[in-house]
């Protein structure tokens, strides 16, 4: 006869180490936020010149900034969480030469620079 | 003196688990398992537990120590305060105290077939390997099959079936040993959602490991050869 311990809903608030794990899984609600601004901002731009102006508008309320602005912070926060991970996931031999995973890491870091310059070049037309 | 609170179980008189206090004389050396086999020797033979090596390397006295899955031997009541809990590890059945019955764990790591498969069962020529191919899966094959890495495990805790961070990490190993022809057999089981895909990489499972494996590491890797296995199958039209 042996008994079972079941694992409740709250599971995740017994180690730090959890609750880090639900954080970083978490950062997909402001993302998907974003999502939904952005798909409805195509939907409206095709639907024509008014609800393209509507749209202009709502995103510019100070709680929808402020729900896209931690959907910012919270798709770097992934970032450098995946970041960690990555070099254990896909650790990269070069010959005999196993590349240190601060490399692998520094260069995903350089990878974001390069497309956020980029893109900053591509809307504003200056760095 | 140092408090030790013990989960016990003891099924011919109670079917419900009951916490017992033990206060015993503790000094910078002593372990849980030390503490463990003085409450057996002075103060309560009827205490029931695992133990064997003494050196992290039998892989048999892992239990929870406050909360947090840990070999006795490894672990030692200088590093807490007051008050230290123990309970027998976390998501496997309970037979009598701290001992857990580790049945599921070995079905899992039979399950992948966690040895050398050849293609040729008849050579008697010694297998080559250079120091550069053992590289590739020396650090996951010192695995002790403690089973702390499930018990840091809320996917095995919320579902028995998946594999478990040892078991993947022991298919892997085998995947990656250039002496070992095994790995289309291994592949199957890994690709099921009881397989790598069951992990969503929370990581205590390398956290708690006593030997550093890095099963988390290990489990992760396999999600990419099991992507890799899907495409080539898709390809050879097996799918």
């Amino acid at each position: 006869m042996t008994y079972r311990t079941t694992l409740s809903r709250t599971w995740w608030l017994k180690h730090n180490a959890f609750k880090a794990y639900m954080l970083r899984e978490a950062t997909v609600l402001p993302l998907t936020f974003f999502i939904l601004c952005l798909v409805s901002g195509v939907y409206c731009l095709w639907q024509g010149e008014s609800q393209w102006n509507h749209w202009q508008t709502a995103m510019g309320q100070p709680w929808v900034l402020a729900v896209n602005l931690l959907a910012f912070f919270a798709s770097l926060f992934h970032a450098w969480t995946f970041f960690q991970l990555f070099p254990r996931v896909m650790p990269i031999r070069m010959g005999h030469i196993s590349v240190p995973a601060n490399v692998l890491i520094a260069g995903q870091w350089a990878a974001v620079l390069s497309v956020m310059v980029l893109f900053s070049w591509l809307f504003w037309g200056k760095l | 003196m140092k408090t030790i609170h013990i989960t016990r179980y003891l099924p011919e008189s109670s079917e419900i688990p009951f916490v017992q206090q033990f206060d015993i004389p503790a000094d910078d050396s002593t372990s849980v398992l030390d503490a463990l086999n003085y409450i057996k020797e002075e103060l309560d033979p009827s205490l029931s537990f695992r133990w064997s090596c003494r050196m992290a390397i039998c892989g048999s006295c892992g239990l929870m120590v406050n909360g947090k899955p840990k070999l006795g031997c490894k672990t030692f009541l200088r590093d807490y305060q007051e008050n230290i809990t123990l309970q027998p590890l976390a998501h496997l059945p309970v037979e009598r105290d701290l001992i857990v019955d580790m049945d599921v764990f070995l079905t899992h790591l039979e399950a992948v077939k966690p040895y050398l498969i050849s293609d040729d069962s008849l050579s008697t020529e010694p297998n080559k390997q250079t120091p550069t191919q053992m590289a590739k899966y020396q650090q996951f094959s010192d695995c002790i099959n403690c089973g702390l890495c499930y018990s840091a495990c809320p996917q095995f805790g919320l579902n028995p079936e998946f594999l478990g961070p040892a078991a993947i990490t022991l298919a892997h190993r085998y995947n990656l040993d250039s002496r070992d022809h095994g790995k289309a057999q291994r592949m199957p089981l890994l690709n099921t959602e009881e397989g790598a895909w069951s992990c969503t990489f929370v990581g205590f499972c390398s956290e708690v490991c006593p030997k550093k494996v890095d099963p988390a590491a290990a489990v992760n890797q396999s999600k990419v050869e099991s992507a890799k296995d899907m495409i080539i199958q898709l390809f050879k039209g097996n799918l």
